[in-house]
């Protein structure tokens, strides 16, 4: 067996130039001075302090986790009723609105926004509440499938159990079914969150150019200022802080846990 | 005691299928009720009904006096252990327990006191805060009882709850949930495949089939007065002969008419006889009431199983011809080639093919590496009459060998009185072949083309035994006769003593060993 | 009761299809307006298709697309489950870091990938283009492949290559005639998904491409700018290419059990 474990070889040598090299990089850029020849590196903090002494990119930060916050709320708010309605449905509906829900997402994300300008023109919303429902729109999808998955695959005894206990229709559902379905909604949170706090085209395209979000800004930097070492270190700084609320969605997820027992 | 439950005429359809066909059943107080039956036999179902997890098409559910049909789950008295526990998997033990006691909002202290208790009666005192997925299987089964029993239900339905457990544990918790049972002193319904189970722990066992019940009774009923065929095969070991009741006292089969307890049927009326491997005994030749020879012997530990015949099956004998290796050689082409007469049946002359040639010759041909050489040409002209016909064998660089095929007319024996027929053909071999065959019994038979089928319905009889006395390391040339038989009538004996295969022997058995049961088809 | 929540429900989804579709069959619709607005229906044509098809930059965004989607999903498949294998037969930690990093692209925000590429290539003197664009479809799709395949090759027994092996198979032909007919479902839903990632990809493809070589998202977001009705044309096109190749997909096996049911029926 062990030559079968040759295999992995070429592979580990593709991930560490293709995966593992960009990743050092970008900490690289963001830690050294405009103009990057490797020889003459010249380490600084300089990027990080510029973006916190600016009062316009903690807002622009703020502003992204606010609507990544919305998005991520909404997306449980109308995701959650829609992925147990399908779950009630006989198997062959469930298999049908399942695989509507699921086409869309196989159409270019980009036109499907594209197509939201159209109908928004009619409206006179802000750029807020625009930007609001293409992201709504894009990943909500992700939010029910997972929620769907979760309570579909939910081991149907359990609830037996439950009302055979005397629990009616609601205890059922709130002390079994919903607190058994959490990991479904905290899978589809990350999936929820994550592009929608790293979105920039969903902004560009529904928002007009006066709607910027963090997205936004390191496209900016890397595309048209070409001031890649302040584009990494913002890009740094966002990757440190969906790390962090990724840590506290896992928290909050054991409190409910601990809360209990 | 008092009727707690009745069933009446349940019925239950799924998607046009009948699976449950009319189930009439009652339940008395304090009572261990088995349901027994293998799966897809109802079972499940009607205790899922009873739980109010499914509705049945038709019929009515007493409880307690009043129908319940229309109650749902959850403000029904009773409360189910699941096949596999179903434990909430996101509540520790002890809030597992209390889950019923929580949802009827009774007060922390009584929760405390009765989740405790329970724990004590399971013996998972101090186990509360424990995770119940980290719990062992029969440890999750005691928090499943406990689960449900807390809840004081006057009945608790129990769904195949050990069928997750391994033997050792399934025995011990068999002999827990008896006692569980007799201390709270509540009706057990349960749910199971496995006979011993039911016959260890049942006050009243109900044997079910096909959605219907085959007999209810007690454990001893069940096993010593079986209602029918079924049951018996289903619970403990039998032997079960088919037979004809003469008169009140007498039973007919295999040619003889023996006395027996049984009375009330029809005169002549086609029966199923019973007898428990255990009430036979074997003796000596002429001290027994049938006479046999013994076939096999098999050790159980606490007993030997030795099978008896004592009616031999239909048989039928053939020659075997047994030849000299007969290869050619062909120097120039350095290969050699065999190939057999053979004999075969008239009736398969239509449907003969190139490679069904090549296969009942044994035709092969190979060259000075020992490689098989692939046979080019195969020809042969044979009528649909019978005869003695020339095949030819050809490789491509020329090697030939001819060989004869005897055509013969379909010559079988039929066994009237067996219901038996069977067939076989004279074939021709060498004693190399004979040397090579890895499974000889088998290869005898598909060499002779022996088969046996029912004479009623056509339906293949497999051929049991197969008489030669011939030792295939040292056979030379010439005739040796092989008979091919199909089962006869066989005795199963359960016995400490031991005996000798191939000894003629007598089987003692009594009037009160016999027991006479009516035909399924009655039912 | 019953019946009023159920149709509760019901009403539900289908005010969320509505919303789902609401924007694909407002594109489909405007795709064939005559004028160039996109809030007022003028009339039926079909001008815009006709423009979609004449235009150049359109027609190349649509090669590009389907080109590198083809060979990004044949190397990521082959390179992907040849890993994979490996993977299944190598030592718990070789295989954790592995797997570690091989998800670094799937939870990474694809803008923090994308910048992570264009550093990458800058840095050893790549110029930008349609091999840039390839190796980056290839990196970020290799991912999903060993993500689909690794879960049938942990249901295989273990025993099973050994007794290819000990049956008198070569290494290779224990891989070629054994392992991967048994892993082929994973191997072809992973083929499926690389093809859909890389097919419908914006972000890192339109960082690490240059000059002259767009695919459809890169084109569209480039014409946001100007008002452009092709892009309903082409929009409408895609849906329906998409629809058709889904339903297919989910439609034929149904209609294949049915006929075999008839068929076993019959005989």
């Amino acid at each position: 067996m062990k030559t079968f474990s040759k295999l992995v070889w070429p592979y580990m040598a593709w991930i560490t130039v293709f995966i593992v090299a960009p990743m050092l990089l970008i900490l690289l850029y963001a830690f050294t001075k405009e103009g990057n020849s490797v020889l003459t590196l010249q380490f600084t903090l300089n990027n990080f302090t510029r973006f916190f002494s600016d009062s316009i990119f903690p807002s622009v930060m703020a502003r992204s986790l606010k609507i990544a916050l919305m998005t991520t709320l909404l997306c449980i708010l109308f995701g959650y009723p829609a992925a147990y309605c399908i779950s009630k449905l006989n198997d062959k509906q469930q298999a049908l609105a399942i695989l509507l829900v699921t086409l869309p997402m196989w159409i270019n994300m980009l036109i499907r926004t594209y197509a939201w300008r159209g109908i928004l023109s009619y409206f006179d919303f802000d750029s807020e509440i625009k930007v609001l429902i293409g992201m709504v729109y894009n990943f909500i999808p992700f939010m029910i499938l997972q929620i769907h998955t979760s309570l579909s695959k939910m081991d149907q005894s359990l609830i037996a159990a439950a009302e055979d206990l005397g629990a009616n229709k609601t205890q059922t559902f709130m002390r079994v079914i919903f607190p058994l379905s959490i990991p479904g909604v905290i899978a589809g949170i990350t999936l929820v969150f994550l592009p929608a706090v790293s979105s920039f085209f969903i902004p560009k395209l529904l928002g007009g150019g006066d709607y910027v979000l963090i997205g936004n800004l390191i496209e900016n930097y890397f595309v048209s200022t070409g001031d890649w070492n302040f584009g990494s270190a913002i890009s740094l700084i966002m990757a440190v802080l969906i790390i962090f609320s990724m840590f506290l969605t896992k928290r909050i997820d054991h409190q409910i846990g601990e809360e209990k027992e | 005691m008092k009727k707690l439950i009745q069933f009446k005429n349940i019925i239950k359809e799924f998607d046009g299928n009948l699976v449950l066909k009319g189930i009439d059943l009652d339940i008395y107080e304090n009572e261990f009720v088995t349901l027994l039956g293998p799966s897809g036999c109802g079972k499940t179902t009607l205790l899922r009904i009873l739980g109010g997890f499914l509705e049945q098409t038709k019929g009515e559910i007493i409880f307690d006096g009043q129908e319940i049909s229309k109650v749902p789950a959850y403000k029904r008295e009773v409360n189910t252990v699941f096949q596999k526990y179903a434990l909430f998997p996101h509540m520790n033990v002890y809030d597992n327990i209390a889950f019923g006691l929580k949802i009827k909002k009774q007060s922390k202290d009584v929760i405390e006191q009765k989740v405790n208790r329970m724990l004590s009666l399971i013996g998972l005192e101090g186990y509360g805060k424990r995770n119940v997925t980290l719990l062992s299987g029969g440890q999750q089964q005691r928090v499943a009882i406990a689960r449900a029993l807390v809840n004081e239900p006057s009945v608790l339905l129990l769904d195949e709850p050990l069928g997750a457990l391994d033997k050792a544990l399934r025995k011990e918790m068999q002999y827990e949930l008896k006692r569980i049972q007799q201390e709270v002193g509540i009706t057990f319904i349960f749910v199971t495949h496995d006979q011993e189970e039911a016959l260890t722990m049942s006050d009243k066992i109900v044997v079910m089939k096909d959605g219907r019940i085959m007999q209810i009774g007690t454990p001893a009923d069940i096993y010593n007065e079986p209602a029918n065929e079924y049951v018996a095969r289903f619970i403990g070991e039998s032997n079960i002969i088919e037979g004809e009741m003469r008169e009140d006292y007498k039973v007919f089969f295999d040619d003889r008419v023996y006395d027996c307890v049984d009375f009330g049927f029809k005169k002549n009326e086609p029966v199923d006889i019973m007898v428990r491997p255990e009430d036979l005994e074997i003796v000596e030749r002429g001290k027994g009431t049938i006479s046999g020879e013994v076939k096999s012997i098999l050790f159980k530990g606490v007993h030997n199983e030795i099978i008896v015949q004592t009616v031999s099956g239909a048989s039928k004998t053939v020659t075997m011809h047994v030849l000299q290796n007969h290869d050619l050689t062909n120097e120039e082409a350095g290969e050699k080639i065999s190939a057999n007469d053979f004999y075969m049946d008239l009736e398969d002359v239509a449907n003969l093919s190139d490679a069904e040639v090549i296969a009942r010759a044994n035709a092969q041909a190979w060259d000075t590496d020992d490689e098989l050489v692939s046979l080019s040409k195969v020809e042969y002209e044979v009528k649909e009459e019978p005869g003695v016909y020339p095949v030819t064998f050809k490789t491509s660089a020329g090697t030939a060998i001819t060989v004869k095929i005897t055509v013969l007319e379909p010559k079988f024996i039929e066994d009237q009185r067996k219901g038996v027929g069977i067939t076989a053909f004279d074939f021709y071999k060498t004693a190399d072949e004979l040397k090579e065959s890895i499974a000889l019994d088998t290869d005898l038979c598909i060499w002779a083309k022996a088969e046996a089928w029912d004479l009623e319905d056509g339906s293949p009889i497999e051929i049991e035994d197969i008489i030669y006395d011939f030792d295939e390391e040292t056979i030379t040339e010439g005739d040796f006769p092989i008979t091919f038989a199909t089962k006869g009538r066989e005795f199963k004996v359960h016995t400490t003593k031991s005996s000798e295969v191939g000894k003629k022997v007598d089987i003692l058995f009594s009037p009160q060993d016999i027991h006479v049961m009516s035909k399924m088809g009655n039912l | 009761m019953k019946a009023l929540k159920r149709k509760i429900g019901n009403g539900y989804i289908l005010l969320m299809m509505l919303f789902f579709y609401l924007p694909i069959f407002y594109v489909m619709i405007f795709s064939f307006n005559e004028s160039k607005s996109l809030t007022r229906f003028t009339g039926f044509s079909l001008v815009w298709y006709e423009k979609m098809f004449a235009s150049r930059p359109i027609m190349e965004a649509v090669y590009y697309t389907i080109v590198i989607a083809l060979i990004a999903t044949a190397v990521s498949t082959v390179f992907g489950t040849i890993t994979a294998i490996g993977l299944s037969k190598s030592r718990k930690i070789l295989r954790e870091v592995v797997l570690q990093i091989n998800d670094i692209p799937m939870l990474n925000p694809e803008i923090v990938t994308a910048i992570g590429f264009m550093l990458l290539f800058t840095s050893m003197n790549i110029e930008k283009g349609f091999m840039t664009l390839l190796i980056a479809h290839i990196v970020f799709c290799i991912p999903y492949v060993i993500l689909s395949v690794m879960p049938k090759l942990r249901q295989l027994d273990d025993n099973i290559a050994e007794a290819a092996l000990d049956l008198g198979a070569t290494p290779f032909q224990a891989l070629t005639k054994v392992i991967i007919p048994q892993i082929m479902p994973g191997v072809v839903s992973g083929a499926l998904i690389a093809f859909t990632m890389s097919f419908d990809d914006f972000i890192i493809s339109f960082f690490t491409t240059g000059p002259g070589v767009n695919n459809i998202a890169i084109y569209v977001y480039s014409s946001i700018k100007r008002i452009n009705p092709s892009i309903n044309a082409l929009s409408t096109i895609i849906v329906v290419v998409v629809t058709t190749v889904l339903v297919l997909v989910n439609v034929i096996p149904v209609i294949r059990d049915r006929k075999k049911g008839k068929n076993e029926k019959i005989s």
